[in-house]
């Protein structure tokens, strides 16, 4: 059994897999240096990232496979389900065999693995577009704490970089020590970029920010009526696990 | 009076207004805070499971008109509350930047005259788009008898208008809302539809005209107020895409409010039939249905138990069973049990190999319902005989309404 090691970064993975493409012996798994378990039969390869092979891989799957296929395999290396390297392997085998026409598949278990934890992804990506909350800290940044779980916020950046233009904001993935800094001064064109933070961040709050707070609590309460209680309902839109950092759920 | 206790009476005085959609506009942001999400996105969920994604508000709720099925009528003795334009600009502003919120859903009751609050509306959103570059969504209630100038001022600035005609029958309107008639209602909406329609051929011309309007107009019937069936409300609705291009009706199930000897007494708001209604209104805009199929005279409200399209196909059941590899894209959407995606999944599906009742399954199809509809290469699983009769029981006992029913003893 033969376990590629990566460093976990999307290049690590696509260098990962143009080795796979070219080793006499496929891999049995690809597994990030953290998530790996030898064991008594495990042989290990550790991968090099090497931007121009990843770069080879990324450009071949947009031309012979499709752009689709490409997000769709970004996606489900997001969504760092377990095995999920494995499968995106076995996907781009296949793709490269079948060309545009792979993601028709939808009943082969490969695709059906791909687009199902692409479909996870994509969902959450949605779903915190909306659930998410800034506070106004004292050194005027909004400030937003998430804990998804799949790594998004390489999707939410770009959202929310477009909606709020005139503000800096920094949203902090609590689960993985990661953040996406969006700051006016700036002198990029993309003004946001992707930061390692540390978990303990220390916040304080701007004068106004409780008031604002206390206004929300309030028309969140009032806009329900009463008999039409659903509380079901409310929960499977908006899973608990989200309201930890929900204010109108505090 | 604080603006806490504003935003309580004026929002608690808005909720019965259902419309909670963002979807529709593709409003960039120009330099300032804010655009619109063509999908639409929803923020949050109130105790009551409905989304929460625009800060739905009445501007005010003082009011000259007496509806009687309104919490907000004269007569009521309630508290009453004004906001002030810079007021709403700033709670949307401030919502808005900590990601409470879509956008903004303004309404209002009738304060002094219809040309008066039009001009109190139009100043909001004046204010957040002009003033405080706001390019989030806005949802604005167009007052009838409001001068159509101010209404047409008002839609080169936000992305959806509704009038909400409330009762769908005028013989309801005459009891209920008496200063009101079906003409005062149907007059705006003519007149932004005409508006709408203009500006999507003049935008073809010239791709920097100014939009009107650009997410379409809503409307919103109460049900079970009046005692109109649901073929009549389901006729009324469909008239409303076909003749107004409206983009959605809303429905909502009637909750009593006052109290008066004109309105009906329920116990509880009848969300059944309201959900029944949202299943054929999806069915009248997705799926190529028209009001007559799914109702008619002798058959004039849907049946509790099946869902309106489960209840077509049982009354047609000449037109099935449909093989899954080769019926048309129109005749997959009728079957029970299949919806959008998993139709256009079939189709392109089925270019690269047949289907069975497995690939079904993993597709996303709810067998238990289309089972008895569909055959896979020929072969029908639904079971030994073909006829309505023993589907209604099948499909019935699936169905969980029957759960809670008691079961006759002897028939």
């Amino acid at each position: 059994m033969i376990y590629f090691l990566y460093d976990g970064s999307f290049d690590g993975l696509l260098t990962a897999i143009y080795e796979a493409f070219y080793s006499p012996i496929p891999p049995t798994q690809i597994v990030t240096h953290d998530n790996f378990i030898p064991n008594l039969f495990s042989e290990e390869r550790h991968i090099t990232t090497d931007l121009e092979k990843s770069e080879k891989v990324y450009k071949a799957i947009k031309e012979k496979i499709s752009s689709t296929a490409l997000k769709n395999i970004y996606h489900a290396y997001l969504s760092e389900l377990t095995q999920i390297e494995i499968w995106i392997y076995q996907y781009l085998k296949l793709g490269f065999k079948l060309g545009v026409r792979i993601d028709n598949r939808v009943s082969d278990e490969i695709v059906m693995k791909i687009h199902h934890a692409e479909r996870k992804v994509s969902f959450e990506n949605h779903r915190l577009k909306g659930l998410l909350r800034f506070q106004l800290l004292k050194n005027q940044v909004y400030y937003a704490p998430i804990e998804p779980d799949h790594n998004i916020l390489s999707l939410l950046a770009p959202h929310f970089a477009r909606r709020m233009a005139d503000q800096n904001w920094l949203i902090h993935d609590l689960k993985r020590g990661l953040a996406a800094v969006y700051s006016l001064e700036s002198s990029n064109t993309q003004k946001w970029s992707l930061f390692s933070l540390d978990k303990s961040l220390q916040i304080q709050f701007a004068e106004d920010e409780e008031l604002f707070q206390d206004l929300w609590k309030t028309f969140f309460k009032t806009v329900s009526i009463e008999e039409r209680t659903n509380l079901k309902l409310q929960k499977q839109h908006m899973p608990v696990r989200y309201w930890k950092y929900m204010v109108e759920k505090n | 009076m604080d603006l806490k206790q504003k935003l309580d009476i004026l929002a608690d005085a808005a909720k019965y207004d259902v419309s909670c959609s963002s979807s529709g506009s593709t409003r960039s942001n120009r330099g300032g805070v804010g655009n619109a999400a063509v999908s639409g996105i929803c923020h949050s969920w109130s105790d009551d499971g409905r989304c929460v994604s625009l800060l739905k508000i009445l501007f005010t709720n003082y009011c000259i008109y007496d509806c009687v099925y309104c919490i907000n009528r004269a007569s009521n003795d309630v508290q009453r509350a004004t906001f002030t334009p810079e007021e709403v600009a700033k709670l949307t502003i401030s919502f808005y930047r900590r990601n409470y919120i879509e956008g903004l859903f303004l309404s209002s009751a009738i304060i002094k005259n219809p040309d008066y609050t039009m001009e109190k509306l139009l100043q909001t959103v004046h204010l957040l788009r002009n003033v405080h570059n706001f390019n989030g969504y806005i949802h604005l209630k167009a007052i009838p008898g409001a001068d159509p100038r101010l209404i047409y001022r008002t839609g080169l600035l936000v992305d959806r208008m509704s009038v909400n005609i409330e009762l769908p029958s005028s013989e309801g309107l005459k009891k209920l809302a008496p200063q009101k008639d079906k003409q005062s209602i149907l007059k705006p909406m003519g007149f932004i539809r005409t508006h709408i329609q203009g500006n999507q051929e003049e935008r073809k011309m010239f791709r920097q005209a100014p939009t009107f309007v650009p997410a379409g107009q809503s409307t919103q019937l109460i049900v079970g107020a009046t005692p109109e069936p649901d073929f009549q409300v389901l006729r009324l609705t469909e008239s409303l895409y076909n003749n107004f291009s409206l983009k959605r009706v809303y429905y909502s199930a009637y909750v009593p409010v006052n109290t008066s000897s004109l309105l009906p007494v329920v116990a509880q708001p009848p969300l059944l039939r309201e959900h029944r209604l949202y299943q054929a209104d999806w069915l009248l805009r997705f799926y190529g249905f028209s009001a007559n199929e799914l109702l008619n005279e002798r058959h004039p409200n849907f049946d509790l138990d099946f869902d309106p399209k489960e209840d077509w196909a049982l009354r047609n059941l000449y037109h099935f069973p449909v093989e899954i590899n080769k019926a048309d894209y129109e005749m997959l959407l009728r079957v029970p049990g299949l919806g959008i995606k998993s139709a256009l999944k079939i189709i392109s599906a089925r270019r690269e190999t047949a289907l069975d009742f497995d690939d079904l399954k993993k597709i996303g199809v709810i067998l238990k319902r289309a089972i008895y509809f569909i055959t896979c290469k020929g072969k029908y699983y639904g079971g030994l005989v073909f006829n309505e009769e023993f589907m209604r029981q099948r499909l019935g006992q699936s169905n969980r309404q029957l759960k809670w029913q008691q079961l006759p003893l002897f028939d």
